[in-house]
Order: C-alpha cells, then sequence, then structure tokens
C-alpha cells in the first residue's frame, strides 16, 4: 500500500501538467535562500479560449516569474482542484490565480496572489487589446516582482540590437526574453551599434546611411530621426549620459579616434582625451560622473576610466591582450567587458572596488556585454552557433539563452530602466 | 700546311662571294617555288612565277600607340575601378595585425597610385576606406579602420595628391573582402581600399 501511495505520487508529479508543461524553473530553490514557492493554476478565461490566451499571456508570465530570482514555481497536480492540502502538498507559500474576460475588443486580466493563509498579497487588473497581452503578462510579472522586493523586475525593458536578416544591417528592438523583434530604422544601409537614452524614449547609433559614419538619434517607435553633426569623422559608439542630454562618442579628426562628448543637439562638443593613440567605446557610469573606455596607449586595446571631464584617467584592464566593450553595472560597482582570453574573446566582469576579476566562459566568440536594469542578467552576442547571435544569461554565468535566430545578429544594448 | 692554305683559300673565296652579294643589294632574288614531295600526291604542276608581293609601309606601323595616344578610360565607376584596379593604377595598402603604420609594400603600392593620380587619374576624386580582419572588436576596429584610410590619405598627400580630393571612411570588420577566418583571409582584408568617386 505504502509502494503504490508513493507510486502514485511519483506519477503525478512526473505527469505533464496542464498548462504548465511548457515551465522550466531556473531556479534551484535549494540553492536559493529568499525563494518563494508560488503555483499558477492556469487562468479561468470565459470569452475567449484558453488557447488564445495561452501563448501571449500565461506562458510568458509564468516565464518571467520563473526566472525573477524571486519566485519559483510549484508544479500544480493536474486537474485537481485547489485546496490549502494541495498547495501545502507542492510546498506552495503563494498562489496566483487569474481571471480573464473580454470585453468589446478587450481583453480584462485580474491577478490575485495571496498567502497560506489566504490573505491577498496582491492584488491588480489589467486591461488591453489581444495584441498587448504579451506586454500585459511582462508588467504583471514586474509588478509581481516588485510587490516583494520594492523594485521592478527587467520584463519590460527592450533590447536593442543591429540585425542583418532583411539585407542590410538596421536597428532593431526586442523584449527581455526576445519576443517582439521589430525594426524601428530603414536606411537600407549599415546602421549599428545603438545605444539607449536614459528614460527609454530614444536611441543614439551609427548609420552609413550617407557615405559617412553619421550619429543619429531615433524614437522608439521608429519616429523623429535626427542626424546629429558633430563636424568630425567617425561617429561610433555614441552613448546617452544618464544624467543629461550629454552623448559620449568616438570622434575623429585626421585619423586621430578620441573619446568627445556633443549635446543631444549638435552643440557643445568637448574633447576628453588627447592622446595620439587610438580611443574607442566610450560608456557612463550610472552617475555620470565618469566614462570608461578603450585606449591603444599601451601597445593593445585596453580599459581605462576617467571622470566625465576627461581628468583622472586609470586603467581598469590587465588580462587579457585585447579588451573592448566596457560597461558599467547598474550600481556602479562592476564593469564588463570584452576579454580576449587564449585566442577567443570572452565576457569578463571586474569588481571596480578590489579588482577580482572573473571569465563568463562560453563556445565561440562572446562579445558587447550589456546588463539588464535590474543587473541581475547580462545579454551579449555571440558566433558559437556558426552566426552572430544575442544571447542572455545571469551575471553568474548561468541559464544561457539564446534570442535571436534570423540572419545574424549584433550590438546589443539593454535599455536603461525597467519600465 | 697544304691543308691549311686550301680551307683558307675556300674561305677567302666565301667571304669574296658574300662581299659581292652584300654590295649588289639591287639584285633580284630568283623566286624559289617549293618543291612539294609527298607519296601519294599527284604530279606537281610548278605554278607559274608570281610577281613579288608589295607591301605598303605606312608611318603608324613604326609608332608606338599606347604611350602617346590618351587611354580610353571606362566612363562607368564601378568599371573603372575594376578597370584601375586591374591594370594596377591605384593600389590597396595592406596592415600587419592591429597596425596602422604603412610598411614598404603599402608605400610602394601608394607612390603607384599617388602618380596615376597626379597623370591620368587627375579628374578624379578618391575615397579611402579603412578595414580591419575579423579577430578584433567591432568599436575598436571602427577606429583602427579609421587611422588607417587617414594614414594611406596623409601619404598620399605628402606625395602630391591634392588632400581635398582624398575623403575617408572606416568601415572596421564590416565589410570584408574575404570572407574566410585564415591568415589569408585576414591579411587581405586588412586595407586601406583605394575607391575613385567620380570627377
Amino acid at each position: 500500500m505504502r509502494t503504490l501511495t508513493a507510486t502514485l505520487a511519483t506519477m503525478l508529479l512526473a505527469l505533464p501538467l496542464l498548462a504548465q508543461t511548457e515551465i522550466q524553473t531556473t531556479i534551484d530553490p535549494t540553492k536559493a535562500t529568499n525563494v518563494l514557492r508560488i503555483a499558477i493554476p492556469a487562468p479561468e478565461v470565459t470569452g475567449a479560449t484558453f488557447d488564445s490566451v495561452n501563448g501571449p499571456l500565461f506562458k510568458p508570465l509564468t516565464r518571467d516569474i520563473s526566472m525573477s530570482g524571486i519566485f519559483a514555481i510549484a508544479p500544480l497536480p493536474p486537474n485537481v482542484a485547489i485546496t490549502p492540502e494541495v498547495l501545502q502538498r507542492i510546498n506552495a507559500q503563494l498562489l496566483l490565480k487569474l481571471a480573464v474576460r473580454t470585453e468589446g475588443e478587450d481583453f480584462v486580466v485580474e491577478a490575485r496572489m495571496t498567502d497560506t493563509t489566504g490573505q491577498t498579497q496582491f492584488g491588480k487588473r489589467y486591461r488591453g487589446p489581444a495584441a498587448a497581452l504579451t506586454r500585459l503578462a511582462h508588467m504583471l510579472a514586474s509588478d509581481l516582482v516588485r510587490s516583494l522586493n520594492g523594485k521592478p523586475g527587467p520584463f519590460l525593458s527592450q533590447i536593442g540590437f543591429a540585425s542583418d536578416r532583411d539585407g542590410h544591417w538596421e536597428i532593431w528592438l526586442m523584449d527581455w526574453d526576445g519576443g517582439n523583434q521589430r525594426a524601428i530604422t530603414h536606411h537600407g544601409a549599415l546602421s549599428i551599434l545603438p545605444s539607449w537614452s536614459p528614460d527609454n524614449e530614444r536611441m543614439v547609433y551609427t548609420s552609413f546611411a550617407r557615405g559617412t559614419s553619421d550619429m543619429y538619434i531615433i524614437n522608439r517607435r521608429g519616429g523623429g530621426r535626427i542626424r546629429v553633426a558633430t563636424g568630425l569623422q567617425l561617429n561610433t559608439s555614441a552613448t546617452f549620459s544618464p544624467v543629461s542630454n550629454d552623448i559620449a562618442f568616438v570622434g575623429s579628426i585626421n585619423g586621430n579616434p578620441d573619446i568627445y562628448v556633443i549635446k543631444d543637439d549638435g552643440s557643445g562638443r568637448r574633447r576628453l582625451t588627447t592622446s595620439g593613440t587610438i580611443e574607442s567605446t566610450p560608456e557612463w557610469s550610472p552617475n555620470g560622473r565618469q566614462i570608461s573606455f578603450t585606449s591603444g596607449r599601451s601597445g593593445s586595446p585596453q580599459i581605462y576610466v576617467m571622470d566625465a571631464e576627461g581628468a583622472n584617467v586609470r586603467r581598469i584592464s590587465f588580462d587579457g591582450d585585447w579588451n573592448d566593450d566596457a560597461t558599467f553595472s547598474p550600481d556602479g560597482e562592476q564593469i564588463a567587458y570584452t576579454s580576449r582570453v587564449s585566442g577567443r574573446f570572452q565576457i569578463r566582469v571586474s569588481n571596480l572596488t578590489n579588482g577580482e576579476t572573473r571569465i563568463l566562459a562560453g563556445e565561440g566568440s562572446n562579445e558587447q556585454p550589456t546588463w539588464s536594469p535590474d543587473g541581475k542578467w547580462i545579454a551579449f552576442q555571440s558566433n558559437r552557433s556558426g552566426k552572430w547571435q544575442i544571447y542572455r544569461m545571469r551575471v553568474d554565468g548561468s541559464d544561457i539563452e539564446q534570442l535571436t535566430f534570423n540572419g545574424e545578429n549584433k550590438d546589443p544594448d539593454w535599455s536603461k530602466k525597467s519600465e | 700546311m697544304k691543308k691549311t692554305s686550301k680551307a683558307f683559300a675556300w674561305t677567302l673565296c666565301v667571304v669574296v662571294l658574300g662581299l659581292f652579294a652584300m654590295a649588289c643589294p639591287k639584285k633580284p632574288k630568283p623566286v624559289v617555288t617549293p618543291q612539294v614531295v609527298a607519296d601519294t600526291a599527284p604530279p606537281v604542276v610548278p605554278e607559274p612565277p608570281k610577281p613579288p608581293v608589295e607591301t605598303k609601309v605606312e608611318n603608324k606601323d613604326f609608332v608606338q600607340e599606347t604611350p602617346i595616344q590618351r587611354e580610353t578610360l571606362p566612363a562607368d565607376i564601378e568599371e573603372l575601378n575594376r578597370y584601375a584596379q586591374s591594370h594596377g593604377y591605384i593600389q590597396d595598402a595592406y596592415f600587419g595585425y592591429d597596425e596602422s603604420g604603412l610598411s614598404a609594400d603599402a608605400q610602394a603600392a601608394l607612390t603607384s597610385s599617388a602618380n596615376w593620380l597626379k597623370g591620368d587619374g587627375k579628374g578624379y576624386n578618391l575615397l579611402v576606406e579603412g578595414h580591419c580582419d575579423e579577430r578584433g572588436t567591432e568599436q575598436y576596429n571602427l577606429a583602427l579602420g579609421d587611422k588607417r584610410a587617414n594614414t594611406a590619405k596623409e601619404y598620399l598627400a605628402t606625395l602630391g595628391v591634392d588632400g581635398s580630393r582624398i575623403r575617408t571612411v572606416s568601415y572596421g570588420e564590416e565589410r570584408p573582402f574575404d570572407p574566410g577566418h585564415d591568415d589569408a583571409a585576414w591579411a587581405r582584408n586588412r586595407r586601406a581600399h583605394l575607391v575613385l568617386v567620380g570627377k
């Protein structure tokens, strides 16, 4: 009898669970100290089929929650009424119930999270057309994280990148999980290296649309494109200041690439480096007081940090014979950069306080790291598949996931704000 | 002794005859009809002797045309670039790994290019594209390509090509000429590429 019970229990756990078969919990609850186990039964849907909300709403929601680092999803046995006993058996501390109904063209989603005592910990109603269901899912997941953490999850953030899938390199955007990929530029010419404004509304990038490399700014929805006339050549690696309307970039006069700053209306240009060697790839610290950059002044490309006026230059990277693409973590305490190790580029993370570095190793060449706004993830480009594609991993190098698949894709830049 | 003097006499005779023949260049040579011998051939009927064919020598045959008569260059700009590259009129400068200095070979290539740009190519403007191999990083290589293109431009200017005719652009590692991933491909991709861009 005891054997039979054990077998039944095993069977129940092993059975594919309704609407949760796609979910892979990425957090190991035994390793995390503050992860809450949450049960999420399939939503009650009225006015539409479950299938019509499963793909656009339920799957991205449960995926976000499972990757939040705050929650671990407790699998529910199928076709069983949710009772406190069931929740106790699966060791769920929280229950998230979703009710979806249609009102005209809109979907209305009610979310209620209760604890084991039945007390509501979170309750919110969302409304939107079918096309907005995925965004609604990311919003709800972000709100759930904030309800427990005080800070939103990264689920509404966007990743800008360059893709050649339509024949030319153009600037594209995607959701944090690789969904909703769409082009925002249509130059029909090499357009690369997008970088977000701090308010998530604009991107600055480089395009060769006029046959020279020029700096452009465009709204996130593809409108309002302007060219910023810098009076210089190159105009690459442009990046918005997090605290002002300054843009740091690489400008060149007579083949001498240096770090410059210019306002987003093209005024107030000033030069920050004066060395005769190559300087490139500026990036602001989160408080806007420092700029990291790459310089060949030591004989090979290495990472340096200076203050935003160009003084107090100090070298950051000492490992690797070619380092580039430095970018500060959102808390300003670490720098991630591309570092060549044994002939291959890898993502290296360096602690600015104690100088310790660690390699987030991977197959192929791995370049151009960019931090998620919550500092828990790094997106990067890798040629491990034989083509350049964009991947995302946790800052400890785990849970690597490929986000792009069409054509070749590179130059990821994660939006600075979570929402 | 006797044998020697006999040989000497023969030699003298031949030389005298030869001198005589040279002294009379206007004497027409007998027309010799070659005798065709074939096993199965029908009996050969000798052709009647023809008068010597007169070759009219025109002056132009003694003039080498190419250096004097102006070469017609292709009007289409892309065709012109192929033509000028294949004839070596303009030549790309190649660079060492992570280098932007000019080797002796690169200097020679640019010197040839400068000579043509000051001569037959005087009417054309030039775009110098800086390129890198794929082994570096994208952003640093864009800056490196800029340095390479401008190094080539400056060298052309020191050789007398008006700098205002020359524009530069860096493509970094974005546009490799050789899609390969070996030393030979990388060497071909590290270059300042000269492009004629019209007048």
